[in-house]
């Protein structure tokens, strides 16, 4: 592996200003193209704090996944990610702010497919922040006992979304890696939902992961 | 009204071929016709007298008293001055209740004594004792289905919540229920007529008159703090059928192979009754169902930890303060409160003073009545206050379209109907299943319903109207109108609730 010269290859201001918030331990840029995968496991906190919080007891819950990245000369890199929430609540009633349980199980599960392009920051020789931007398909669906099909959730938004990343090793890598995503007119169609009780309509959320990557 | 009981006792062997029909019949239990012969002479229960007591020909409100409330803190001598310019007695303070009974000359007009102590700055309010009836029209029965579950998608709600627990009371503030087994001594003492110009029916003297549990309603575990406030005793028997009808829409025990559904069929009921019947009058009744005993009925309800209070009675005339303050209070107390919105309308559509509270107050409801074409029905009354609606039935539409539920065998109790000669001492240990509609079989649709909301979680009586509301089928004109409210409950979505998308 190559170590590229960070002067010769400093950043473009366009780059910079895509930079959400990254720290990471990568291996460097790699001048020709490479492929490698990798899995995360992380904790993603949802923009639609009051809807989820009522319905789930809490606005974030674990996420996990895993994908693919090839990556390109000069610093540049495609990945696509599959990850998955899940969590269990119970659907709910809300009269004057106060939540009401009625104790019928709900499973919320947001799958999201996404496709990133990003630019790597040769500022050092291991410590490489990228920022990355992309595009997302989210899959929601929420499913409760006593529901006719009808009355589960299943749709797909499109969203965008901001990240980075940093790798420390040649083959295997231990990452951190920072998402926000925007999914805005997801939620809260339904007059009869909680995001629409919220007025909240978004997705969306932060993402924090850990990232395994495997491959150069 | 017999077609069904009479169909009931008369072919009860070919009950099974019936039953597998879906055909709800007669009573099986709790009748022993043959007991009236062996029934022995008991003492009279109350002094008697020959008198000709007109049971039409009284007015709206009772003679003879009246009923005050003074601002706190006004001094008993003050409230004596004030009555006494008023010739009205010493006030008279009666359990379950924040305001005065006080008696005036049988001749006086105790409208015009009431407008005339309101003039008083300590008199917070001053009222006639008007009387509560029921809320529905008999009818003449005929067997058939309770079509009025499918209409509300009941049989999907008790997928979700199959009938509560028994941790919820259901106060039902009626005529009495059939609950009990019991041989109460009555001493018939009055002729009377029951038309101004009518036959004279004689006087029974002493009587025993047996009364029986309604077998779809045991067991007799499931009755709480019964409390009958017409009596003044703890047994408030029915002696009308319309409390044990209405109850059964509440509570009618289910699954059990026996007669048809209620609501919320684990229940605990409180059995309160408000409401005489003419055979409490005819047997001496110290009380009538007016404001200030519909009043302290509520709030003996609230006070005796009853979580839904359901209110098949109404009045017209003018406001009902008592009452009012006293539903206030049921709610304060954490009671949600179901009214029947009232039958008149075709009587020219008067205010229905008590249903018109619903309107007043989140955590009390007025309830209007649809028939099985889910519109309205040709009695329920319309107003503001109309909140919301459910299955009242409508016989209009046919025999099958009223709401069945157990009750007596009237051929049993209203044997006045049948002229002087055939009348005799009523039995309430003889049951049959009726039809009958009004906005008083509407109310405890919702009374049921709340139940089941409170079973699931939502208990404070304004969150049980919110949600009432909000998943209620509108009917009629779009939003919100004083046919139906709201419109027609919808007891699944409401306990479904929210998710998080819909």
């Amino acid at each position: 592996m190559k170590i590229p010269n960070p002067k010769a290859q400093s950043p473009s201001p366009k780059a910079l200003l895509s930079l959400l918030a990254v720290l990471v331990a990568a291996p460097v840029h790699a001048q020709e193209i490479g492929v490698r995968g990798f899995a995360d496991i992380g904790s993603r906190t949802f923009t639609a704090t009051e809807s989820f919080t009522a319905v789930l007891g809490t606005d974030s819950g674990g996420v996990f996944g895993g994908g693919v990245e090839a990556t390109l000369p000069l610093g540049l890199f495609v990945n696509v990610r599959a990850s998955r929430f899940r969590a269990e609540g119970e659907r709910v009633f809300i009269f004057n702010d106060e939540r009401f349980d009625l104790g019928i199980p709900t499973v919320i599960t947001v799958t999201p497919l996404e496709l990133t392009g990003g630019y790597r920051l040769p500022f050092w020789t291991r410590i490489v922040p990228y920022a990355g931007v992309g595009v997302g398909w989210h899959t929601y669906t929420e499913i409760s006992e006593f529901a006719t099909d009808s009355e589960n959730v299943e749709m797909r938004r499109t969203g965008l979304h901001l990240l980075g990343e940093y790798g420390v090793a040649r083959w295997i890598a231990a990452a951190g890696e920072l998402q926000w995503a925007n999914v805005p007119d997801a939620l809260g169609e339904d007059p009869n939902g909680v995001a629409a009780h919220f007025d909240e309509d978004n997705l969306g959320g932060v993402t924090f992961r850990v990232k395994i990557v495997v491959g150069r | 009204m017999t077609t069904l009981r009479a169909l009931g006792f008369g072919i009860w062997g070919l009950g099974f071929g019936l039953w597998a029909l879906g055909i709800g019949m007669s009573a099986q239990t709790g009748i022993d016709r043959g007991l009236r012969e062996n029934d022995p002479p008991r003492a009279p229960r109350g002094p008697g007298g020959d008198i000709i007591r007109g049971a039409a020909d009284e007015g709206p409100f009772l003679r003879g008293s009246l009923i005050v409330k003074f601002r706190p803190g006004t001094p008993l001598d003050a409230q004596r001055i004030m009555l006494a310019q008023v010739d009205a007695s010493a006030p008279q303070r009666v359990s379950y209740a924040d305001f005065e009974i006080v008696a005036l000359d049988a001749a006086a007009d105790p409208e015009a004594v009431a407008r005339q102590l309101e003039t008083q700055p300590d008199v917070e309010y001053a009222q006639a004792r008007y009387r509560v009836h029921p809320q529905f029209t008999p009818n003449d029965p005929l067997y058939g289905r309770q079509w009025n579950y499918p209409a509300i998608d009941m049989e999907r709600a008790w997928d979700i919540n199959p009938g509560a627990t028994s941790e919820v009371v259901v106060a039902v503030l009626d005529s009495g229920i059939a609950y009990r087994p019991a041989v109460v001594r009555y001493n018939a003492a009055f002729q009377f007529r029951l038309t101004p110009n009518g036959p004279i029916f004689p006087a029974l003297g002493v009587v025993d008159v047996p009364f029986a549990a309604a077998p779809d309603l045991a067991p007799l575990e499931r009755f709480v703090s019964p409390r009958d406030f017409i009596w003044n005793t703890d047994l408030p028997l029915d002696l009308d059928g319309h409390g044990t009808h209405v109850t059964g829409t509440i509570g009618q025990a289910t699954n059990n192979s026996v007669g048809g559904a209620g609501v919320a069929f684990n229940v605990r009921i409180m059995p309160v009754k408000v409401i005489g019947s003419i055979w409490d009058q005819i047997f001496g009744a110290p009380n009538r169902g007016t404001d200030d005993v519909v009043a302290r009925g509520v709030r003996y309800a609230a006070d005796n930890g009853a979580k839904v209070l359901n209110m098949s009675i109404g009045r017209t005339g003018p406001p009902a303060p008592a009452v009012q303050e006293a539903i206030a209070y049921a709610i304060s107390r954490g009671a949600f409160v179901s009214i029947a919105a009232g039958n008149s309308f075709q009587n020219g559509n008067p205010v229905e003073r008590l249903a018109e509270i619903g309107g007043l107050y989140e955590g009390a409801i007025s309830v209007a009545a649809i028939g099985r074409d889910r519109q309205r029905a040709f009695y329920s009354t319309t107003g503001p206050y109309v909140e919301i609606t459910a299955p009242g039935g409508n016989l209009r539409q046919g025999q099958e379209a009223g709401i069945l539920q157990q009750t007596f065998d009237f051929d049993m109790v209203e044997t006045y109907t049948r002229g002087p000669q055939a009348y005799r001492a009523p039995r309430f240990d003889a049951f049959a299943y009726e039809f009958f509609q009004g906005t008083s079989m509407a109310a405890p649709h919702v009374s049921g319903f709340a139940a089941l909301l409170v079973q699931q979680g939502i208990t404070p009586p304004a969150a049980l109207e919110a949600v009432m509301k909000r998943y209620a089928t509108d009917l009629g004109a779009t939003g919100r109108d004083n046919e139906y409210g709201v419109g027609l409950i919808n007891p699944r979505a409401s306990l479904r609730g929210m998710g998080l998308v819909k």
